[in-house]
């Protein structure tokens, strides 16, 4: 066979391969939630879910970065209510969106450094360390809003998280760039070769002269930059910030994460993954909604998810295992 | 020596895909006696001992205890039979007590189900000591331990187990003067209680002193028992090497060496190293050989920045080097692991790109990554050393050994290396790919590159390098040039026959 | 005398008196200088009895660690085991009965956590975190995020006094005796160190260490239903989210006391002595009127530096 004939064969396969079940499962999820419940297949409950998707897309993607190195990110979700907050209350203060935006993205990108210097740096256990500073964190949020509220944010600003462009969801837009931008590093740089290189053995990556720590280093602070960008984008969608607005955000990106495929080892993964994880999250949590099951079902729902997502991949890991 | 043996082996065979570990091995155990065990690296000591201990079982052969067939089928089994064997990896916890760690999985049970009888336990374990005439406090931490002393709780344990014959792997491989010394007269006190002792090393002067017997392994195959007292230092070494040179591969030796590639003066590191001085020359393949735990792979891994360098310099093209992996990388030089699964290649990344890992910033000056660019680079290079996969897209994990080798040489040739550091270049690879790798090399040092290669198969050592260097105990002991490079000795150096 | 001869013994103390004691120190000498109530006989008793659920949660905790392991849902568990047992108690009446289900909920739990950490080999803390969205989950389905009042049905364990102490105080008292027991003078103890520290020692001298290791997750489970008893009795209520960031203090209350994530170190006085500092400090920290949520970012800063210090000795 010509050489161009394996190489599709070859991508075929990947094709055929864990993705396409994703895919698959994600369709099967939305035919089922059409035939429970009509109101699923309306124009407003449909982008509603892409919203949301698009959402939990955006937090989960710097944690996707971390997790193909082999690493993790706890932080993430405290990350994201840190920095609401303080986008919120500076734009509030200040009555500017841009100085807003400015102190959201920085406050996330701060955290983001910190993370990294205590993995890279000081070489602690990338989960504890991020376990400790998601409770540093909340700590932090809660004493800087002092128990306030801040909402009512400039139309403008609302625009990123609760309004349309052309028909569709703002945070649609964010979500399609930043996939756009994610895979164009993972599979057009060089940047994203040494990762999925560290994540898959990163002692073969550093006797190849790859700078593993520098890379650790930007994964962590990147995790943290998404996660302001994230924060500004949730601040538009509640139009309101509040100590314990980061609460029970890092379960779901984690879960959706894992669903969309990512190996907790590291060195499998991918972006699209992670959209399709968060769709299938959201599609789940959606079917709730229209079910009328009570929000207090959502952890436990995620739970459940993230550990079933594990197991199949660890059974399938161990069943390709065999064949090779 | 009239009793029936403590425990016979006839015929004990062992095979694993591609190679026969041990082949026809007989050799018998008296009460009392020190039988040692001699052999190169790969003679199928480890194996044996892996049988001896029930953790591999043999395929063909029989094991006869005190004259009557037993099996040996399962560390259990051993066990009952009394036999015990200390790796060089102790089976020790770390933060467990002597007394915990001797009677792990036996320890005496107290009133309750479940409970131990620490009192009985430690007095047991005193007992045991006491035997040994160690003073250590049954309630130390084994982690504060020395190695010696560690040791000595192995052999605790293993006699707590009523052992009645002791395999011991290379035991003063880690120990002071004083500390063998004492280990010795443990030993002699042992065999005066009648314990059998299997002991492998390498070290003649302990082989002379403490043995009563030898065996020595080559090529799997037990190729002489002898009284210690019938053999010479120089019978040993020839049992041990002396092998019908089938290497059909013939290399052109570099007559005139071109500039310094590599000055290492006198250099020390963190990984135990010391007063490591040696020079390789463009054109040259250089050899570095010595016993498994003489320091090579740590004096390579040093020189490529992959440990860190405590006392010397380190000169590559008449630049001080310093620095890790990747600016070895800049100073174009390869490292070619002994682990090649673990080390080597990224098993579940393709073949491109593993080929292409070492050579990111230089294949893509720009950071942007062309996937077709990187085909074609991994296709010219599958094609230059004839490396045999379904496709470049296929994980480099179904590839051969040899194969695998292969890309991670690819992957430094991509680089642009000019000092290629091998270690165990030929280790589980078949003969036709070893040939195809020395001929490679050759191609290599004609074309102005320069290769330090690490090999315990010594006719590799003296069929493909120019010269070569010898290591014992973390230092270079020796330096053989073209003229004098033998097999003979290169073991000589190796095992410290100049000390006697 | 120069100054190596001086600097020399001084180092030798601080490396060898564990960490934990200077920090308790240290928290005691801050907060006494403070406030002046810090160091009154009624605050201090406060701290001991507040204390006591943290023990609870911390001594299995320091098991869990020492296999190399960690059980991200013990506050989860604690918080549905203490709803279950609220409600076997208004149910039934039956203090035992109530605890019996607690205790058995929480052993279902960790028999599940261990059964994939240690037989699938799964990531215990990955396990472990979807364990406790479940948990959690659950225990706000079934009380909708309201509590269940138990009234006065378990005001008599506070009491009922025995030599001038709660009962409360002697279950933890009594705790931690038995872990003492359980890790000094049973094969149990033995072999949780030896799974942290060398589990291929322990299955070549034939001991099945997949079941103690699925035993040492279940014992955390159980425990989590014990701490409920005392949790739920202090509040006389079973709240949801009372256990919500339980696990958060007990991990920290071993780290700070000494136990390490590799080889099998563990020390349960430093345990409990990990558990004393994050009373004080949170009592400390109340009477400053410092918010509960920054009292954790405290406590996250205490670990940071805790494991730097370990990190730190080793390399000396």
């Amino acid at each position: 066979m010509s050489y161009d004939a394996n190489l599709m064969k070859a991508r075929l396969g990947n094709l055929m391969g864990p993705a396409f079940y994703r895919v698959l499962a994600a369709a099967a999820l939305c035919v089922a939630l059409a035939l429970v419940n009509d109101a699923f297949l309306s124009t407003n409950n449909l982008l509603n879910v892409l919203r949301q998707a698009s959402l939990l897309f955006l937090l989960a993607s710097g944690l996707t970065l971390v997790i193909l190195t082999g690493g993790l990110d706890l932080s993430v979700g405290a990350n994201v209510g840190l920095s609401a907050c303080v986008a919120g209350t500076v734009m509030q203060s200040t009555g500017s969106i841009g100085l807003g935006i400015v102190s959201g993205l920085l406050c996330g990108t701060a955290v983001g450094l910190v993370n990294a210097a205590l993995v890279t740096v000081l070489r602690l256990p990338p989960f504890i360390a991020t376990y400790g500073m998601l409770w540093a964190l909340h700590g932090v949020t809660y004493a800087y809003m002092a128990g306030a509220t801040v909402h009512g944010f400039p139309p403008a600003f609302r625009t990123l998280g609760s309004g349309y462009l052309l028909g569709v969801p703002v945070p649609i837009y964010l979500m399609t760039i930043l996939l756009g931008v994610g895979t164009f590093l993972a599979q057009r740089t060089t940047f994203g070769q040494e990762i999925y290189a560290i994540g898959t053995n990163p002692e073969v990556a550093r006797l190849s002269g790859v700078p593993v720590r520098r890379r650790l280093f930007f994964a962590y602070a990147a995790s943290g930059v998404m996660a302001g960008l994230a924060s500004l984008v949730y601040l538009a969608r509640l139009n309101s910030a509040e100590g314990d607005i980061g609460e029970g955000l890092t379960l779901p990106a984690i879960a959706a994460v894992l669903v969309g495929g990512a190996s907790l080892f590291g060195g499998s993964g991918t972006l699209a993954g992670t959209l399709i994880g968060a769709l299938i999250l959201t599609l789940v949590l959606n079917g709730m909604n229209l079910l009328t099951i009570h929000a207090n079902w959502q952890p436990l729902v995620t739970g459940v998810v993230l550990i079933a997502a594990v197991l199949i991949d660890n059974i399938a890991s161990r069943r390709t295992e065999s064949r090779a | 020596m009239r009793e029936p043996p403590l425990l016979e082996l006839r015929g004990i065979s062992k095979t694993f895909p591609g190679v026969k570990a041990l082949d026809d091995v007989s050799f018998s155990v008296y009460p009392g006696e020190v039988h040692m065990l001699l052999g190169e690296n790969g003679a199928g000591k480890s194996t044996l001992m892996k049988v001896l201990c029930g953790a591999y079982k043999a395929d063909l052969g029989q094991f006869f205890h005190h004259g009557k067939q037993v099996q040996i089928d399962s560390t259990a089994a051993a066990r009952e039979l009394g036999i015990a064997v200390i790796f060089q990896e102790f089976s020790l916890v770390p933060y467990l007590n002597v007394a915990q760690n001797i009677f792990l999985g036996r320890e005496p049970s107290g009133y309750l189900p479940g409970t131990i009888d620490l009192k009985r336990m430690h007095v047991q374990a005193r007992r045991i000591l006491d035997q040994l005439g160690l003073s250590l406090d049954t309630h130390t931490l084994v982690h504060s331990l020395g190695v010696a002393q560690q040791q000595m709780v192995e052999i605790a344990k293993a006699l707590s187990q009523k052992a009645r014959i002791l395999v011991m792997d290379e035991p003063t491989a880690a120990l002071s003067d004083r500390e063998c010394e004492r280990l010795f007269s443990t030993i002699r006190q042992l065999q005066a209680d009648g314990v059998a002792i299997i002991y492998i090393s390498h070290r003649m002067a302990e082989v002379f002193s403490m043995g009563d017997r030898i065996t020595v392994l080559r090529d799997g195959r037990r190729m002489a028992s002898l009284m210690t007292g019938d053999a010479t230092p120089d019978q040993l070494v020839q049992l041990m090497v002396g092998r019908s040179v089938d290497m059909s591969y013939a290399r052109n030796f570099c007559a005139e060496p071109g500039e310094l590639l590599l000055d290492v003066r006198n250099m020390s590191a963190s990984n135990g190293v010391h007063g490591v001085s040696l020079k390789v020359r463009v054109g040259e393949i250089v050899g570095l050989a010595g016993l498994v735990g003489s320091g090579r792979t740590e004096v390579a891994r040093a020189i490529f920045g992959a440990d860190r360098v405590t006392a010397g310099e380190i000169w590559v093209c008449a630049t001080r080097f310093a620095g890790g992996p990747e600016q070895a990388r800049e100073a174009g030089m390869a490292l070619i692991p002994e682990g090649r699964k673990t080390q080597g290649v990224a098993l579940t990344r393709t073949v491109s790109e593993n080929l292409g890992l070492a050579s990111l910033p230089k294949t893509f000056p720009n950071h942007l990554f062309d996937p077709r660019k990187a085909r074609q680079i991994a296709q010219a290079l599958i094609q230059r050393l004839r490396i045999a996969t379904p496709s470049p897209e296929r994980n480099v994990q179904v590839l051969s050994g040899g194969n695998q080798q292969k890309v991670v040489i690819g992957k430094w040739l991509q680089a642009g290396s000019r000092l290629f550091i091998f270690d165990e270049p030929t280790r589980g690879v078949d003969v036709g790919a070893k040939a195809e790798i020395f001929a490679l090399l050759d191609r290599l040092v004609a074309q102005g590159a320069s290769v330090l290669m690490i090999s315990s198969e010594l006719s590799e050592i003296v069929h493909v390098c120019d010269r070569s260097y010898v290591m014992k105990d973390g230092t270079i002991v020796g330096h053989l040039q073209r003229a004098e490079l033998t097999e003979e000795r290169v073991m000589h150096l190796a095992v410290g026959q100049g000390s006697i | 005398m120069n100054d190596t001869q001086v600097a020399r013994p001084l180092m030798r103390l601080i490396t060898h008196v564990p960490g934990v004691t200077w920090v308790l120190l240290m928290l005691i000498l801050v907060f006494s200088s403070l406030s002046g109530n810090f160091l009154r006989a009624g605050n201090l008793a406060n701290i001991g009895e507040q204390s006591v659920v943290l023990l609870l949660l911390a001594l299995p905790m320091t098991f869990v660690i020492m296999t190399e392991g960690i059980d991200m849902s013990m506050g989860a568990v604690l918080s549905l085991t203490s709803v279950v047992l609220a409600s076997t108690l208004v149910a039934t009446g039956s203090i035992a009965l109530a605890l019996s289900a607690a205790v058995l909920i929480g052993l279902a739990f960790g028999v599940f956590n261990g059964g994939l950490a240690s037989w699938l080999k799964l990531p215990p803390f990955i396990v472990t975190l979807g364990t406790m969205g479940v948990a959690q989950g659950l225990a706000l389905v079934a009380t909708d995020g309201d509590s269940i009042i138990v009234g006065t049905q378990l005001t008599r364990l506070y009491t009922t006094q025995f030599l001038f102490l709660s009962l409360p105080m002697w279950l933890a008292i009594l705790s931690y005796g038995a872990f003492h027991v359980l890790l000094q003078r049973t094969r149990f103890g033995t072999y949780v160190c030896a799974i942290g520290g060398n589990r291929d020692a322990l299955t070549l001298a034939g001991v099945s260490a997949g079941t103690y290791h699925v035993a040492v997750y279940a014992l955390s489970g159980a425990m989590a239903g014990m701490a409920a008893l005392v949790l739920t009795a202090r509040l006389s209520a079973g709240h949801p989210s009372a256990g919500i960031g339980m696990e958060f203090d007990a991990i920290a209350a071993t780290i700070v006391g000494g136990t390490s994530f590799e080889r099998g170190k563990g020390w349960l006085l430093g345990t409990l002595l990990g558990v004393v500092a994050v009373g004080v400090l949170r009592n400390g920290l109340n009477l400053l009127n410092v918010q509960s949520a920054v009292q954790v970012s405290c406590i996250g800063l205490l670990v940071i530096a805790a494991l730097l210090f370990d990190g730190l000795k080793d390399r000396a």
